[in-house]
């Protein structure tokens, strides 16, 4: 790795006192946040600490009530997102904003419109092969971007701000969609860039990558600066002391139980093209993390167990019988719930209210006599959920929409527990939610064990994975590379399977 | 102001369409001589009952995230059809006849359930089709014969006139009382049945009502037959109303049911509104209509170009003024939230 950066050049960027409200709410708070040339700097906080605002204002989205922000050492005001991209200020999100019918390289020069009439096709895709090899990055630039990973599609993105000459690039939780492996693929064309002078600012839940990334780690909360150190005298402990505001263990310590029966039963499990020979037993009680890199087809075993997508060999059975759901409605009867990796588009209808959501796949246990919902037993099912898994809203009409991701994650769990189901698959439980949110949801997990549930847990943080399992299954490229006791599973020995190393 | 604003976005649309009308009367009374009196009330009010019915059915339907712009054609199709019925057999009963209307209505609208949530078609091309296809063989059907009110049973032809109540010249009409009950069932209907339930988590997210386990196709399916049931309905009302039906019937009223749900502020993405919303739109779009069509000197050719431009201002309207309204309302429920809980909350809340 190298040497950290000399940081007694002047500054890129430098915000002083910037506050900002929205009606009720002071999202920022006279914060000050000056970033170097080649530095890495991390922005961390819950969900709702002020983050977003910062960023909004940083990219002239947002103009501040107060403060100034300085670029290269003149007082800027933005107008719009423009002004700020001209001044060298770009933004990443954890969802790639590129064209998907549009080629790679036409979306690395997509905001180039003074290159006359004509497209000079030869010259683009050199020129764009020439920007991706300054991050490292080999692709065929005349592939559809919709063709490509998300990794590849951050990549497509880094490339573009640098087609833009960018001085500060901000990357708001780029890893969230990404495996280990792709992260650390990241890493790399993020150092790239920092060797090229360019100042990043990264945010991200995931407090092991921020440590090895970041040279300067800064928490928010509730739109206040809290703290802002060099890495060296950071430690992830006090940064979660920081941004919680109070003690916190980083991960909920699961309470060993002797395993129940045999609940599900798993063999040869293949899907033509996808995964294969997968198999594995599922006992009351027991956790069973799914570890792996992204499209490693976790997700398409859960997929298959709750009948989405229907496997096309090998036996599932259910407390000893023979199961072949070809729908959600059958998986769902014979108790087998499935929540979704991703909450927005399979998991929630956003404008229905907090209640609809929950009781959303059970609606016939709230039909009476007349045929009419009743509402008031809706609500008491709703109002338990709400206090047993802490679902913070106004109120339980609230549509989900307008609540905290954290929360928006409980309500979707809240609707498949409301179904009962004796196995439940939870694919990345605790993506893109904040550290108090995650350790809520570990704690759920557990005391759900604890009861009997049998739970399959399908994560990238694998952190996450090797504390909440009792045992470890890990794939790669669809083949299931090894089933791992709780004393085996250590770090090493899951990359190591996972990434098809010796 | 922070009451207006603590209610919910579908009644504050409810709210500003009995401002805009009553703005419009006001200035319609300027500019016409004896704007209001008792017939052109009436007019209104029977006009209302056919473009309510079409516009109940169009929003089931764009509640799903669908579209139905067959309706006009089905409407034709079976004032055509049952005109002919009851000129060859006069004597049969008016629940049959209506019966009749509706059944054919149901079937049109099967074809076009089917071919959307079975086929996969985008349900604007389907209806698109349909609505080309429905029309053609209605032409083709009626060999250039028109229906003539003469052939009809005399219930038939007096039932628009056929009044409930009256108050001085203003009547409540048999038909207009009809349609309003008929939409208050349906209403209640689609707020409290688990149905209901499906068909606005059907509209609001597809992808999730499927993983959730819900009949989504056959959500879809219900509400395009429920649409097409309620285009006959319509035609049967057209019928009683015109007693002469050619083959142009009909024409150009799926724009006006389009115009009534958006106006209504149903979400034309699916998954928000209601239906009283929808029929309050039917109201203020045939008030317009009327009211124009008395103004010295302007061209009916101007009616069309209004309901366009009222479709695009509601729709217009919602984006630019829905975040803002959403978060005022958000931020005064969230101070409700936290102090002495409001009464009755949840009693008019979500379907």
């Amino acid at each position: 790795m190298s040497a950290l950066p000399e940081i007694d050049t002047a500054p890129v960027i430098e915000m002083s006192g910037i506050s900002k409200r929205f009606d009720a709410t002071q999202a920022l708070d006279d914060v000050s946040l000056t970033l170097y040339p080649g530095e890495t700097h991390a922005l961390l906080g819950e969900n709702g600490a002020g983050k977003s605002t910062l960023i909004k204002v940083m990219t002239g989205i947002h103009s501040p009530d107060s403060g100034v922000i300085r670029v290269s050492g003149e007082e800027a005001r933005f107008k719009g997102s423009g002004d700020a991209q001209r001044a060298g200020i770009a933004a990443i999100y954890q969802e790639p904003a590129i064209f998907p019918d549009l080629n790679v390289a036409e979306n690395v020069f997509m905001s180039h419109q003074d290159r006359g009439v004509l497209v000079n096709w030869r010259r683009m895709y050199k020129d764009a092969e020439a920007i991706l090899a300054r991050i490292d990055v080999r692709m065929d630039v005349r592939m559809l971007a919709s063709d490509l990973t998300v990794a590849a599609q951050q990549a497509v993105e880094i490339a573009k701000a640098l087609s833009l000459d960018v001085r500060v690039l901000i990357m708001d939780e780029p890893t969230a969609a990404l495996s280990a492996h792709e992260a650390s693929e990241l890493f790399k064309q993020i150092r790239r860039l920092t060797d090229a002078g360019v100042a990043v600012l990264f945010i991200s839940h995931r407090l092991d990558e921020v440590f090895e990334i970041a040279n300067r780690v800064t928490v928010l909360r509730d739109g206040r600066l809290i703290s802002s150190r060099p890495r060296d005298e950071a430690t992830q402990a006090q940064a979660i002391r920081d941004m919680v505001g109070r003690e916190m263990s980083d991960f909920f310590a699961r309470n060993p139980q002797p395993l129940g029966d045999v609940v599900l039963r798993v063999d040869g499990l293949g899907r033509e093209g996808v995964f294969s020979d997968v198999a594995f037993e599922l006992h009351e009680g027991e956790v069973l993390g799914f570890a792996g890199l992204v499209g490693a087809g976790r997700t398409d075993v859960g997929l298959s167990l709750f009948g989405i997508a229907r496997p096309d060999t090998g036996v599932v059975e259910l407390r000893g019988k023979s199961l072949s759901a070809a729908s959600p409605r059958q998986a769902l009867r014979a108790g087998i719930a499935y929540l979704s990796e991703d909450r927005r588009r399979f998991g929630l209808s956003l404008p229905q209210s907090l209640t609809a959501n929950i009781t959303l796949a059970t609606l016939r246990n709230y039909v009476t006599r007349l045929r009419l919902l009743d509402r008031s037993s809706e609500r008491t099912v709703a109002a338990r959920f709400r206090e047993k898994l802490n679902i913070r809203t106004p109120s339980l009409e609230t549509p989900v929409e307008q609540l905290s991701g954290g929360n928006q994650q409980k309500t979707m769990l809240a609707k498949w527990l409301n179904t009962q189901p004796s196995v439940l698959i939870l694919d990345e439980p605790t993506r893109g939610i904040d550290v108090g949110a995650k350790a809520e949801v570990h704690q759920i997990i557990d005391e759900l064990a604890a009861s009997g549930m049998a739970i399959i847990l399908i994560s990238s943080d694998l952190p996450e994975v090797l504390a909440m399992s009792d045992r470890v299954l890990v794939m790669r490229e669809g083949q299931q590379m090894g089933l791992f006791e709780r004393g085996e599973a250590s770090e090493e020995a899951v990359i190591t399977a996972a990434m098809g190393a010796q | 102001m922070s009451g207006l604003l603590s209610l919910r976005p579908e009644r504050l649309r409810e709210l500003s369409l009995f401002a805009v009308m009553a703005v419009a009367v006001f200035i319609f009374s300027l500019l016409i001589d004896n704007y209001i009196g008792g017939s052109f009330f009436n007019r209104v009010t029977t006009s209302v009952a056919i473009t309510a019915v079409l516009a109940a059915g169009q929003t089931l339907v764009i509640l799903t995230r669908n579209i139905d712009l067959s309706v006009g054609s089905i409407v034709g199709v079976t004032a055509y059809v049952t005109g002919e019925y009851l000129h060859n057999h006069p004597d049969l009963a008016p629940v049959l006849a209506v019966g009749y209307a509706v059944a054919i209505g149901a079937g049109l609208g099967l074809l076009n359930g089917v071919l959307v949530a079975y086929a996969k078609v985008p349900a604007i091309i389907v209806t698109l089709g349909t609505l080309a296809i429905y029309r053609t063989w209605l032409i083709n059907h009626s060999d250039s014969r028109t229906i003539t009110s003469d052939g009809l049973p005399d219930w038939v032809v007096e039932l628009p006139n056929s009044t409930i109540v009256s108050f001085g010249d203003f009547d409540i009409r048999t038909v207009v009382a009809g349609s309003i009950a008929l939409i208050v069932v349906l209403q209640l209907m689609l707020g409290g049945l688990k149905w209901g339930r499906w068909v606005y988590a059907v509209g609001s997210n597809p992808d999730a009502a499927r993983q959730a386990a819900l009949p989504v196709r056959r959500v879809i399916l219900g509400v395009f037959v429920a649409s097409g049931a309620l285009a006959g309905l319509a035609g049967f009302l057209f019928l009683s109303r015109f007693g002469t039906i050619t083959v142009n019937a009909g024409n150009g009223l799926e724009l006006q049911s389009v115009a009534a749900a958006v106006v209504g502020g149903v979400n034309i993405f699916g998954g928000a509104g209601t239906l009283v919303g929808a029929f309050l739109g039917a109201v203020l779009i045939n008030l317009l209509d009327q009211s124009l069509l008395r103004v010295p000197g302007l061209s009916e050719f101007w009616r069309d170009a209004v309901l366009g431009t009222l479709i695009i201002t509601a729709v217009a309207v919602d984006f630019l003024l829905g975040k803002r309204l959403g978060r005022l309302s958000t931020s005064a429920r969230g101070r409700r939230a936290t102090g002495v809980p409001p009464p009755g909350q949840g009693a008019s809340s979500d379907a």
